[in-house]
Protein backbone atom coordinates (compact mmCIF):
# COMPACT_ATOMS: atom_id res chain seq x y z
CA UNK A 1 0.00 0.00 0.00
CA UNK A 2 2.86 2.36 0.77
CA UNK A 3 3.55 3.15 -2.90
CA UNK A 4 0.07 4.68 -3.17
CA UNK A 5 -0.31 8.40 -2.67
CA UNK A 6 -1.73 9.61 0.66
CA UNK A 7 -5.18 11.23 0.24
CA UNK A 8 -5.89 12.13 3.84
CA UNK A 9 -3.33 13.26 6.38
CA UNK A 10 -4.21 13.99 10.00
CA UNK A 11 -1.37 15.50 11.98
CA UNK A 12 -2.11 16.22 15.68
CA UNK A 13 -5.30 17.88 14.48
CA UNK A 14 -7.98 19.31 16.77
CA UNK A 15 -11.31 20.62 15.49
CA UNK A 16 -13.72 22.88 17.37
CA UNK A 17 -17.08 24.62 17.10
CA UNK A 18 -16.25 28.10 18.34
CA UNK A 19 -14.37 27.69 21.62
CA UNK A 20 -15.60 24.15 22.27
CA UNK A 21 -13.15 21.49 21.09
CA UNK A 22 -15.02 18.48 19.67
CA UNK A 23 -12.19 16.24 18.55
CA UNK A 24 -8.59 16.40 19.74
CA UNK A 25 -5.26 14.90 18.73
CA UNK A 26 -6.27 13.19 15.48
CA UNK A 27 -3.42 11.36 13.74
CA UNK A 28 -3.37 9.09 10.74
CA UNK A 29 -2.92 8.64 7.02
CA UNK A 30 -5.27 7.21 4.38
CA UNK A 31 -4.05 6.29 0.88
CA UNK A 32 -5.66 6.01 -2.54
CA UNK A 33 -8.06 3.11 -2.81
CA UNK A 34 -8.34 2.62 0.96
CA UNK A 35 -11.42 2.78 3.11
CA UNK A 36 -11.42 3.87 6.74
CA UNK A 37 -14.28 3.20 9.17
CA UNK A 38 -15.06 5.81 11.82
CA UNK A 39 -16.26 3.94 14.88
CA UNK A 40 -17.44 5.29 18.18
CA UNK A 41 -20.57 5.85 20.31
CA UNK A 42 -23.22 8.50 19.57
CA UNK A 43 -21.89 11.97 20.26
CA UNK A 44 -18.31 10.77 19.77
CA UNK A 45 -17.76 13.32 17.02
CA UNK A 46 -18.01 11.10 13.93
CA UNK A 47 -20.15 13.60 12.00
CA UNK A 48 -17.86 16.42 13.09
CA UNK A 49 -14.90 14.42 11.79
CA UNK A 50 -16.58 14.23 8.38
CA UNK A 51 -17.49 17.94 8.45
CA UNK A 52 -13.86 18.75 9.25
CA UNK A 53 -12.77 16.85 6.14
CA UNK A 54 -15.18 19.06 4.16
CA UNK A 55 -13.75 22.20 5.71
CA UNK A 56 -17.09 23.01 7.40
CA UNK A 57 -15.65 22.80 10.93
CA UNK A 58 -12.36 24.61 11.53
CA UNK A 59 -9.12 22.91 12.46
CA UNK A 60 -7.86 24.84 15.50
CA UNK A 61 -4.60 22.99 16.09
CA UNK A 62 -2.43 20.70 14.00
CA UNK A 63 -3.16 19.98 10.35
CA UNK A 64 -5.66 18.17 8.14
CA UNK A 65 -4.85 17.69 4.48
CA UNK A 66 -7.33 16.29 2.00
CA UNK A 67 -5.86 15.33 -1.40
CA UNK A 68 -2.83 17.43 -0.52
CA UNK A 69 -4.88 20.58 0.12
CA UNK A 70 -6.59 22.26 3.06
CA UNK A 71 -10.06 20.61 3.34
CA UNK A 72 -12.13 23.57 2.07
CA UNK A 73 -10.06 23.68 -1.12
CA UNK A 74 -10.49 19.98 -1.84
CA UNK A 75 -14.31 19.99 -2.00
CA UNK A 76 -14.33 19.82 -5.79
CA UNK A 77 -12.94 16.29 -5.62
CA UNK A 78 -14.74 15.14 -2.48
CA UNK A 79 -18.31 13.80 -2.42
CA UNK A 80 -20.44 13.69 0.70
CA UNK A 81 -23.29 11.25 1.24
CA UNK A 82 -25.72 12.37 3.98
CA UNK A 83 -28.08 10.05 5.83
CA UNK A 84 -31.12 9.52 3.61
CA UNK A 85 -33.60 9.95 6.45
CA UNK A 86 -32.50 13.55 7.05
CA UNK A 87 -34.08 14.50 3.69
CA UNK A 88 -37.74 15.44 3.14
CA UNK A 89 -39.53 12.50 1.46
CA UNK A 90 -42.27 14.84 0.14
CA UNK A 91 -39.80 16.88 -1.91
CA UNK A 92 -40.97 16.87 -5.55
CA UNK A 93 -37.81 15.59 -7.16
CA UNK A 94 -37.13 12.42 -9.18
CA UNK A 95 -34.38 9.88 -8.55
CA UNK A 96 -32.72 11.00 -11.78
CA UNK A 97 -32.81 14.66 -10.69
CA UNK A 98 -31.18 13.81 -7.36
CA UNK A 99 -28.34 11.92 -9.06
CA UNK A 100 -27.94 14.78 -11.58
CA UNK A 101 -27.22 17.08 -8.60
CA UNK A 102 -23.88 15.24 -8.42
CA UNK A 103 -23.09 16.66 -11.86
CA UNK A 104 -24.02 20.29 -11.03
CA UNK A 105 -20.43 21.33 -10.37
CA UNK A 106 -19.43 20.18 -13.83
CA UNK A 107 -22.57 21.41 -15.59
CA UNK A 108 -22.40 24.90 -14.05
CA UNK A 109 -25.34 27.28 -13.74
CA UNK A 110 -26.63 27.76 -17.26
CA UNK A 111 -25.62 24.89 -19.53
CA UNK A 112 -28.11 22.08 -20.07
CA UNK A 113 -26.99 18.61 -18.96
CA UNK A 114 -25.16 16.99 -21.90
CA UNK A 115 -25.54 13.45 -23.19
CA UNK A 116 -22.35 12.69 -21.26
CA UNK A 117 -23.92 13.96 -18.00
CA UNK A 118 -26.99 11.80 -18.61
CA UNK A 119 -24.80 8.77 -19.29
CA UNK A 120 -22.92 9.34 -16.00
CA UNK A 121 -26.23 9.53 -14.14
CA UNK A 122 -27.51 6.33 -15.75
CA UNK A 123 -24.20 4.59 -15.02
CA UNK A 124 -24.20 5.69 -11.35
CA UNK A 125 -27.77 4.39 -10.90
CA UNK A 126 -26.75 1.13 -12.54
CA UNK A 127 -23.88 0.77 -10.07
CA UNK A 128 -26.20 0.99 -7.06
CA UNK A 129 -28.72 -1.36 -8.69
CA UNK A 130 -31.49 1.20 -9.28
CA UNK A 131 -31.35 1.65 -13.04
CA UNK A 132 -35.09 1.02 -13.39
CA UNK A 133 -36.13 3.67 -10.86
CA UNK A 134 -34.76 6.81 -12.55
CA UNK A 135 -38.15 8.42 -13.17
CA UNK A 136 -39.71 7.61 -9.77
CA UNK A 137 -40.09 10.30 -7.16
CA UNK A 138 -37.23 10.12 -4.62
CA UNK A 139 -39.60 9.93 -1.64
CA UNK A 140 -41.45 6.87 -2.97
CA UNK A 141 -38.35 4.68 -2.54
CA UNK A 142 -37.53 2.73 0.64
CA UNK A 143 -34.99 4.12 3.11
CA UNK A 144 -32.26 1.80 1.85
CA UNK A 145 -32.98 2.64 -1.78
CA UNK A 146 -32.87 6.37 -1.02
CA UNK A 147 -29.46 5.86 0.57
CA UNK A 148 -28.36 4.13 -2.63
CA UNK A 149 -29.62 7.06 -4.72
CA UNK A 150 -27.53 9.44 -2.59
CA UNK A 151 -24.50 7.21 -3.13
CA UNK A 152 -25.23 7.26 -6.88
CA UNK A 153 -25.28 11.07 -6.71
CA UNK A 154 -21.80 10.96 -5.15
CA UNK A 155 -20.58 8.47 -7.77
CA UNK A 156 -21.84 10.73 -10.57
CA UNK A 157 -19.62 13.50 -9.19
CA UNK A 158 -16.54 11.31 -9.92
CA UNK A 159 -14.91 12.00 -6.54
CA UNK A 160 -11.39 11.10 -5.46
CA UNK A 161 -12.63 10.89 -1.88
CA UNK A 162 -16.03 9.73 -0.66
CA UNK A 163 -17.42 10.63 2.78
CA UNK A 164 -20.42 8.67 4.07
CA UNK A 165 -22.29 9.51 7.27
CA UNK A 166 -23.86 6.35 8.78
CA UNK A 167 -24.99 4.96 5.40
CA UNK A 168 -25.99 1.58 6.85
CA UNK A 169 -28.36 2.83 9.55
CA UNK A 170 -31.76 1.18 9.21
CA UNK A 171 -30.90 -0.17 5.76
CA UNK A 172 -32.25 -3.55 4.58
CA UNK A 173 -29.94 -6.41 3.59
CA UNK A 174 -30.38 -5.92 -0.17
CA UNK A 175 -29.50 -2.24 0.02
CA UNK A 176 -26.60 -2.91 2.37
CA UNK A 177 -25.18 -5.35 -0.14
CA UNK A 178 -25.66 -2.88 -3.01
CA UNK A 179 -23.99 -0.09 -1.02
CA UNK A 180 -21.00 -2.29 -0.13
CA UNK A 181 -20.60 -3.41 -3.76
CA UNK A 182 -20.66 0.17 -5.05
CA UNK A 183 -18.21 1.36 -2.38
CA UNK A 184 -15.92 -1.55 -3.27
CA UNK A 185 -15.91 -0.64 -6.96
CA UNK A 186 -15.10 3.00 -6.16
CA UNK A 187 -12.14 1.84 -4.06
CA UNK A 188 -10.98 -0.36 -6.91
CA UNK A 189 -10.91 2.75 -9.10
CA UNK A 190 -8.62 4.48 -6.63
CA UNK A 191 -11.04 6.58 -4.56
CA UNK A 192 -10.54 6.83 -0.81
CA UNK A 193 -13.58 6.22 1.38
CA UNK A 194 -14.34 7.48 4.88
CA UNK A 195 -17.46 5.92 6.38
CA UNK A 196 -18.91 6.33 9.86
CA UNK A 197 -20.77 3.33 11.19
CA UNK A 198 -21.94 1.56 14.34
CA UNK A 199 -21.47 -1.79 12.68
CA UNK A 200 -18.18 -3.50 13.54
CA UNK A 201 -18.92 -6.32 11.08
CA UNK A 202 -19.16 -3.83 8.22
CA UNK A 203 -15.92 -2.23 9.31
CA UNK A 204 -14.26 -5.64 9.09
CA UNK A 205 -15.89 -6.40 5.75
CA UNK A 206 -15.45 -3.18 3.84
CA UNK A 207 -12.67 -1.18 5.42
CA UNK A 208 -8.90 -1.49 5.44
CA UNK A 209 -8.46 0.88 8.34
CA UNK A 210 -10.39 1.86 11.42
CA UNK A 211 -10.41 5.10 13.37
CA UNK A 212 -11.79 4.68 16.89
CA UNK A 213 -13.26 7.93 18.12
CA UNK A 214 -14.77 9.28 21.29
CA UNK A 215 -13.77 12.93 21.54
CA UNK A 216 -10.19 11.69 21.30
CA UNK A 217 -8.73 9.15 18.96
CA UNK A 218 -8.51 5.68 20.55
CA UNK A 219 -6.73 4.11 17.62
CA UNK A 220 -6.09 4.48 13.91
CA UNK A 221 -4.70 1.71 11.79
CA UNK A 222 -5.35 -1.59 10.00
CA UNK A 223 -8.75 -3.01 10.95
CA UNK A 224 -7.40 -6.22 12.49
CA UNK A 225 -4.91 -4.34 14.69
CA UNK A 226 -7.28 -1.66 15.92
CA UNK A 227 -10.56 -3.52 16.53
CA UNK A 228 -9.31 -5.20 19.69
CA UNK A 229 -11.35 -5.78 22.86
CA UNK A 230 -9.10 -3.46 24.89
CA UNK A 231 -9.42 -0.56 22.48
CA UNK A 232 -13.18 -1.01 22.04
CA UNK A 233 -13.58 -1.05 25.82
CA UNK A 234 -11.56 2.13 26.06
CA UNK A 235 -13.61 3.81 23.30
CA UNK A 236 -17.04 2.78 24.51
CA UNK A 237 -16.33 2.95 28.26
CA UNK A 238 -18.87 0.97 30.27
CA UNK A 239 -20.92 0.06 27.22
CA UNK A 240 -18.60 -2.65 25.93
CA UNK A 241 -18.93 -6.17 27.31
CA UNK A 242 -16.50 -9.00 26.80
CA UNK A 243 -17.60 -12.32 25.35
CA UNK A 244 -15.38 -15.39 25.67
CA UNK A 245 -12.24 -13.39 26.20
CA UNK A 246 -11.57 -12.37 22.59
CA UNK A 247 -14.86 -10.82 21.48
CA UNK A 248 -16.51 -7.61 22.47
CA UNK A 249 -20.16 -6.69 22.23
CA UNK A 250 -21.12 -3.05 22.27
CA UNK A 251 -24.33 -2.56 24.21
CA UNK A 252 -24.99 1.03 23.34
CA UNK A 253 -24.16 2.79 20.11
CA UNK B 1 -68.71 38.28 -22.81
CA UNK B 2 -68.35 39.06 -19.14
CA UNK B 3 -64.84 37.52 -19.06
CA UNK B 4 -63.34 40.02 -21.53
CA UNK B 5 -65.68 43.00 -21.83
CA UNK B 6 -64.68 44.82 -18.60
CA UNK B 7 -61.10 45.08 -19.81
CA UNK B 8 -62.00 47.49 -22.61
CA UNK B 9 -61.93 50.13 -19.88
CA UNK B 10 -58.31 51.36 -19.65
CA UNK B 11 -58.14 51.21 -15.83
CA UNK B 12 -59.46 47.62 -15.90
CA UNK B 13 -56.96 46.66 -18.59
CA UNK B 14 -54.10 48.06 -16.50
CA UNK B 15 -55.38 46.20 -13.42
CA UNK B 16 -55.57 43.00 -15.44
CA UNK B 17 -52.01 43.28 -16.75
CA UNK B 18 -50.73 44.10 -13.26
CA UNK B 19 -52.46 41.14 -11.61
CA UNK B 20 -51.56 38.65 -14.34
CA UNK B 21 -47.86 39.60 -14.17
CA UNK B 22 -47.91 39.57 -10.36
CA UNK B 23 -49.72 36.25 -10.21
CA UNK B 24 -47.18 34.62 -12.51
CA UNK B 25 -44.23 36.16 -10.61
CA UNK B 26 -45.54 35.25 -7.16
CA UNK B 27 -46.42 31.75 -8.39
CA UNK B 28 -42.82 31.16 -9.48
CA UNK B 29 -41.21 32.52 -6.33
CA UNK B 30 -43.88 30.78 -4.25
CA UNK B 31 -42.72 27.33 -5.38
CA UNK B 32 -39.33 28.01 -3.77
CA UNK B 33 -41.00 29.44 -0.66
CA UNK B 34 -43.01 26.23 -0.40
CA UNK B 35 -40.01 23.94 -0.97
CA UNK B 36 -37.95 25.80 1.62
CA UNK B 37 -40.90 26.00 4.05
CA UNK B 38 -40.47 29.74 4.27
CA UNK B 39 -44.14 30.73 4.55
CA UNK B 40 -43.66 32.39 7.93
CA UNK B 41 -40.46 34.14 6.87
CA UNK B 42 -42.33 35.45 3.81
CA UNK B 43 -45.23 36.58 5.96
CA UNK B 44 -42.75 38.46 8.14
CA UNK B 45 -41.41 40.19 5.02
CA UNK B 46 -44.90 41.27 3.98
CA UNK B 47 -45.29 43.04 7.33
CA UNK B 48 -41.83 44.57 7.53
CA UNK B 49 -42.22 46.20 4.12
CA UNK B 50 -45.20 48.13 5.51
CA UNK B 51 -43.29 50.92 7.36
CA UNK B 52 -41.26 51.49 4.19
CA UNK B 53 -44.49 51.97 2.24
CA UNK B 54 -45.75 54.50 4.79
CA UNK B 55 -42.50 56.48 4.96
CA UNK B 56 -42.16 56.47 1.16
CA UNK B 57 -45.69 57.81 0.82
CA UNK B 58 -45.12 60.59 3.33
CA UNK B 59 -41.86 61.65 1.73
CA UNK B 60 -42.82 61.54 -1.94
CA UNK B 61 -46.50 60.71 -2.31
CA UNK B 62 -47.71 57.77 -4.38
CA UNK B 63 -44.48 57.68 -6.38
CA UNK B 64 -42.49 57.17 -3.17
CA UNK B 65 -44.31 53.99 -2.17
CA UNK B 66 -42.28 51.72 -4.45
CA UNK B 67 -38.91 53.08 -3.35
CA UNK B 68 -39.82 53.10 0.35
CA UNK B 69 -41.03 49.52 0.07
CA UNK B 70 -37.91 48.54 -1.84
CA UNK B 71 -35.60 49.99 0.81
CA UNK B 72 -37.52 48.37 3.68
CA UNK B 73 -37.78 45.07 1.79
CA UNK B 74 -34.07 44.77 1.06
CA UNK B 75 -33.03 45.83 4.58
CA UNK B 76 -35.38 43.34 6.25
CA UNK B 77 -34.41 40.57 3.82
CA UNK B 78 -30.82 41.00 5.00
CA UNK B 79 -31.92 41.09 8.66
CA UNK B 80 -34.06 37.97 8.23
CA UNK B 81 -31.25 36.08 6.51
CA UNK B 82 -28.88 36.86 9.39
CA UNK B 83 -31.55 35.96 11.94
CA UNK B 84 -32.37 32.60 10.36
CA UNK B 85 -28.70 31.59 9.96
CA UNK B 86 -28.31 31.42 13.73
CA UNK B 87 -30.22 28.75 15.54
CA UNK B 88 -29.68 30.02 19.06
CA UNK B 89 -32.70 32.31 19.51
CA UNK B 90 -35.95 30.55 18.83
CA UNK B 91 -36.44 31.51 15.21
CA UNK B 92 -40.24 31.71 15.38
CA UNK B 93 -40.23 34.06 18.34
CA UNK B 94 -37.60 36.31 16.76
CA UNK B 95 -39.58 36.49 13.51
CA UNK B 96 -42.83 37.25 15.30
CA UNK B 97 -41.15 40.07 17.23
CA UNK B 98 -39.63 41.59 14.11
CA UNK B 99 -42.94 41.30 12.26
CA UNK B 100 -45.07 43.04 14.88
CA UNK B 101 -42.47 45.66 15.82
CA UNK B 102 -42.00 46.97 12.30
CA UNK B 103 -45.71 46.71 11.55
CA UNK B 104 -46.46 48.77 14.68
CA UNK B 105 -43.87 51.35 13.59
CA UNK B 106 -45.75 51.67 10.30
CA UNK B 107 -49.12 52.05 12.01
CA UNK B 108 -47.77 54.67 14.43
CA UNK B 109 -46.36 56.74 11.58
CA UNK B 110 -49.45 56.47 9.39
CA UNK B 111 -51.79 57.32 12.27
CA UNK B 112 -50.12 60.72 12.63
CA UNK B 113 -51.29 61.68 9.14
CA UNK B 114 -54.64 63.23 8.36
CA UNK B 115 -57.04 60.94 6.52
CA UNK B 116 -55.03 57.99 7.66
CA UNK B 117 -57.77 55.34 7.59
CA UNK B 118 -58.10 55.62 3.83
CA UNK B 119 -54.30 55.53 3.38
CA UNK B 120 -54.04 52.59 5.76
CA UNK B 121 -56.63 50.59 3.80
CA UNK B 122 -54.80 51.27 0.54
CA UNK B 123 -51.41 50.21 1.98
CA UNK B 124 -52.77 47.06 3.60
CA UNK B 125 -55.17 45.82 0.93
CA UNK B 126 -54.09 47.59 -2.24
CA UNK B 127 -56.02 49.54 -4.86
CA UNK B 128 -55.44 47.72 -8.09
CA UNK B 129 -57.93 49.79 -10.11
CA UNK B 130 -55.76 52.90 -9.71
CA UNK B 131 -52.55 51.29 -10.98
CA UNK B 132 -50.68 53.64 -13.33
CA UNK B 133 -48.56 52.83 -16.35
CA UNK B 134 -45.41 53.75 -14.41
CA UNK B 135 -46.34 51.23 -11.73
CA UNK B 136 -46.97 48.59 -14.39
CA UNK B 137 -43.48 49.23 -15.71
CA UNK B 138 -42.05 48.83 -12.19
CA UNK B 139 -43.82 45.50 -11.77
CA UNK B 140 -42.54 44.32 -15.14
CA UNK B 141 -38.94 45.27 -14.32
CA UNK B 142 -39.10 43.55 -10.93
CA UNK B 143 -40.53 40.45 -12.61
CA UNK B 144 -37.77 40.29 -15.21
CA UNK B 145 -35.05 40.77 -12.56
CA UNK B 146 -36.45 38.16 -10.16
CA UNK B 147 -37.21 35.53 -12.80
CA UNK B 148 -33.75 35.96 -14.39
CA UNK B 149 -32.11 35.63 -10.96
CA UNK B 150 -34.00 32.46 -10.11
CA UNK B 151 -33.40 30.96 -13.55
CA UNK B 152 -29.64 31.48 -13.28
CA UNK B 153 -29.48 30.13 -9.72
CA UNK B 154 -32.02 27.32 -10.16
CA UNK B 155 -29.56 24.47 -9.62
CA UNK B 156 -27.92 25.67 -6.40
CA UNK B 157 -31.36 26.79 -5.15
CA UNK B 158 -32.81 23.33 -5.76
CA UNK B 159 -29.84 21.56 -4.17
CA UNK B 160 -29.97 23.87 -1.14
CA UNK B 161 -33.72 23.33 -0.69
CA UNK B 162 -33.46 19.55 -1.01
CA UNK B 163 -30.25 18.88 0.92
CA UNK B 164 -28.72 21.84 2.80
CA UNK B 165 -25.80 19.81 4.20
CA UNK B 166 -25.05 18.32 0.81
CA UNK B 167 -25.14 21.80 -0.71
CA UNK B 168 -22.62 23.09 1.85
CA UNK B 169 -20.43 20.06 1.28
CA UNK B 170 -20.51 20.75 -2.47
CA UNK B 171 -19.21 24.26 -1.82
CA UNK B 172 -22.49 26.13 -2.37
CA UNK B 173 -22.56 29.49 -0.54
CA UNK B 174 -25.75 28.72 1.37
CA UNK B 175 -25.95 32.02 3.26
CA UNK B 176 -25.67 34.04 0.08
CA UNK B 177 -28.27 31.88 -1.65
CA UNK B 178 -30.70 32.36 1.25
CA UNK B 179 -30.21 36.10 0.99
CA UNK B 180 -31.02 35.99 -2.73
CA UNK B 181 -34.27 34.12 -2.10
CA UNK B 182 -35.29 36.43 0.74
CA UNK B 183 -34.61 39.47 -1.45
CA UNK B 184 -36.65 37.85 -4.24
CA UNK B 185 -39.59 37.42 -1.85
CA UNK B 186 -39.16 41.02 -0.69
CA UNK B 187 -39.24 42.18 -4.32
CA UNK B 188 -42.50 40.31 -4.93
CA UNK B 189 -44.00 42.02 -1.89
CA UNK B 190 -42.75 45.40 -3.12
CA UNK B 191 -44.19 44.83 -6.58
CA UNK B 192 -47.52 43.74 -5.13
CA UNK B 193 -48.03 46.61 -2.65
CA UNK B 194 -50.05 48.77 -5.02
CA UNK B 195 -52.22 45.95 -6.38
CA UNK B 196 -53.07 43.79 -3.39
CA UNK B 197 -51.40 45.53 -0.44
CA UNK B 198 -48.84 44.17 1.98
CA UNK B 199 -51.21 41.82 3.80
CA UNK B 200 -52.82 39.89 0.95
CA UNK B 201 -49.63 39.25 -1.04
CA UNK B 202 -48.77 36.25 1.13
CA UNK B 203 -51.73 34.44 -0.47
CA UNK B 204 -50.34 35.17 -3.94
CA UNK B 205 -47.04 33.61 -2.87
CA UNK B 206 -48.29 30.53 -1.06
CA UNK B 207 -51.59 29.44 -2.61
CA UNK B 208 -50.68 28.95 -6.32
CA UNK B 209 -47.59 26.92 -5.39
CA UNK B 210 -49.55 24.79 -2.94
CA UNK B 211 -52.31 24.17 -5.51
CA UNK B 212 -49.77 23.20 -8.17
CA UNK B 213 -47.90 20.95 -5.73
CA UNK B 214 -51.08 19.03 -4.94
CA UNK B 215 -51.56 18.34 -8.67
CA UNK B 216 -48.03 17.26 -9.57
CA UNK B 217 -44.83 15.71 -8.20
CA UNK B 218 -42.68 17.17 -10.95
CA UNK B 219 -41.05 20.60 -10.65
CA UNK B 220 -41.12 21.01 -14.43
CA UNK B 221 -44.93 20.92 -14.13
CA UNK B 222 -45.33 22.62 -10.74
CA UNK B 223 -43.59 25.89 -11.67
CA UNK B 224 -45.59 26.67 -14.86
CA UNK B 225 -48.79 25.46 -13.20
CA UNK B 226 -48.24 27.78 -10.22
CA UNK B 227 -47.68 30.67 -12.67
CA UNK B 228 -50.89 29.81 -14.47
CA UNK B 229 -52.93 29.51 -11.27
CA UNK B 230 -51.58 32.84 -10.00
CA UNK B 231 -52.23 34.66 -13.27
CA UNK B 232 -55.62 32.98 -13.77
CA UNK B 233 -56.78 33.91 -10.29
CA UNK B 234 -55.82 37.54 -10.97
CA UNK B 235 -57.96 37.62 -14.09
CA UNK B 236 -60.91 35.71 -12.61
CA UNK B 237 -60.82 37.74 -9.39
CA UNK B 238 -61.07 40.98 -11.36
CA UNK B 239 -63.97 39.63 -13.44
CA UNK B 240 -65.87 38.54 -10.32
CA UNK B 241 -65.35 41.81 -8.45
CA UNK B 242 -66.31 43.85 -11.55
CA UNK B 243 -69.43 41.78 -12.22
CA UNK B 244 -70.52 41.96 -8.58
CA UNK B 245 -69.91 45.71 -8.32
CA UNK B 246 -71.19 46.86 -11.72
CA UNK B 247 -73.71 44.16 -12.57
CA UNK B 248 -75.21 43.45 -9.16
CA UNK B 249 -74.43 46.49 -7.04
CA UNK B 250 -72.43 44.43 -4.50
CA UNK B 251 -69.09 46.14 -3.89
CA UNK B 252 -66.28 43.60 -3.71
CA UNK B 253 -62.70 44.77 -3.07
CA UNK B 254 -60.70 43.41 -6.02
CA UNK B 255 -57.54 42.44 -4.10
CA UNK B 256 -59.47 40.39 -1.55
CA UNK B 257 -61.62 38.85 -4.30
CA UNK B 258 -58.47 37.67 -6.07
CA UNK B 259 -57.32 36.02 -2.85
CA UNK B 260 -60.68 34.28 -2.37
CA UNK B 261 -60.63 33.04 -5.98
CA UNK B 262 -57.13 31.69 -5.33
CA UNK B 263 -58.28 29.80 -2.27
CA UNK B 264 -61.21 28.38 -4.24
CA UNK B 265 -58.78 27.23 -6.95
CA UNK B 266 -56.65 25.59 -4.28
CA UNK B 267 -59.74 23.76 -3.01
CA UNK B 268 -60.53 22.55 -6.53
CA UNK B 269 -56.94 21.42 -7.11
CA UNK B 270 -57.00 19.52 -3.85
CA UNK B 271 -60.32 17.88 -4.71
CA UNK B 272 -59.01 16.93 -8.16
CA UNK B 273 -55.87 15.41 -6.62
CA UNK B 274 -58.03 13.47 -4.16
CA UNK B 275 -60.29 12.09 -6.90
CA UNK B 276 -57.28 11.14 -9.02
CA UNK B 277 -55.62 9.37 -6.09
CA UNK B 278 -58.83 7.44 -5.38
CA UNK B 279 -59.20 6.51 -9.05
CA UNK B 280 -55.55 5.46 -9.18
CA UNK B 281 -55.99 3.31 -6.08
CA UNK B 282 -59.07 1.53 -7.37
CA UNK B 283 -57.36 0.94 -10.73
CA UNK B 284 -54.40 -0.60 -8.91
CA UNK B 285 -56.78 -2.73 -6.82
CA UNK B 286 -58.63 -3.96 -9.92
CA UNK B 287 -55.32 -4.80 -11.53
CA UNK B 288 -54.12 -6.76 -8.52
CA UNK B 289 -57.45 -8.64 -8.36
CA UNK B 290 -57.11 -9.47 -12.07
CA UNK B 291 -53.53 -10.61 -11.60
CA UNK B 292 -54.51 -12.78 -8.65
CA UNK B 293 -57.27 -14.43 -10.70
Amino acid sequence: MSERAPTLVLDRASVAYGDVPVLEELNGVVHEGEAVALIGPNGAGKSTFIKALLGLVPVVRGRIEVLGRPPAQARRDVAYVPQADTLDPDFPVSVEQVVMMGRYRRIGWLRRPSAGDRAEVADALERVGLAGRARDRFGTLSGGQRQRVLLARAIAAKPRMLLLDEPFNGVDAVSQHALLEAIGSLKAQGASVVVSTHDLAIAHLACDEVCLLNRHQFGFGPTGDVLTPERLRATYGGHALELRGDRVIVTQT
Amino acid sequence: MMFFEPFQLPFMARALIELVILGALAGTVGVLVLLRRLAFVSDTLTHTVFPGVVIGHIMAGDGGIFWGALAAGVVTAVLLTLLTQRRRVSEDAALAMLLTTLFAVGVVIVSRQTGFTSDLTAFLFGRVLTVTEAQLAQTAVVTVVVVALLAVLRRPLLLRAFDPEGAQAAGVRVGLLDLVLNVAVALVVVAAVKAVGTILVIALLIVPAAAARSLSDRLAVIVPLACLVGAGAGWLGLVVSYEASVGHGVRLASGATVVLVLVAMYGLAHAAAYVRRKAGLSRARRRSVLEAA
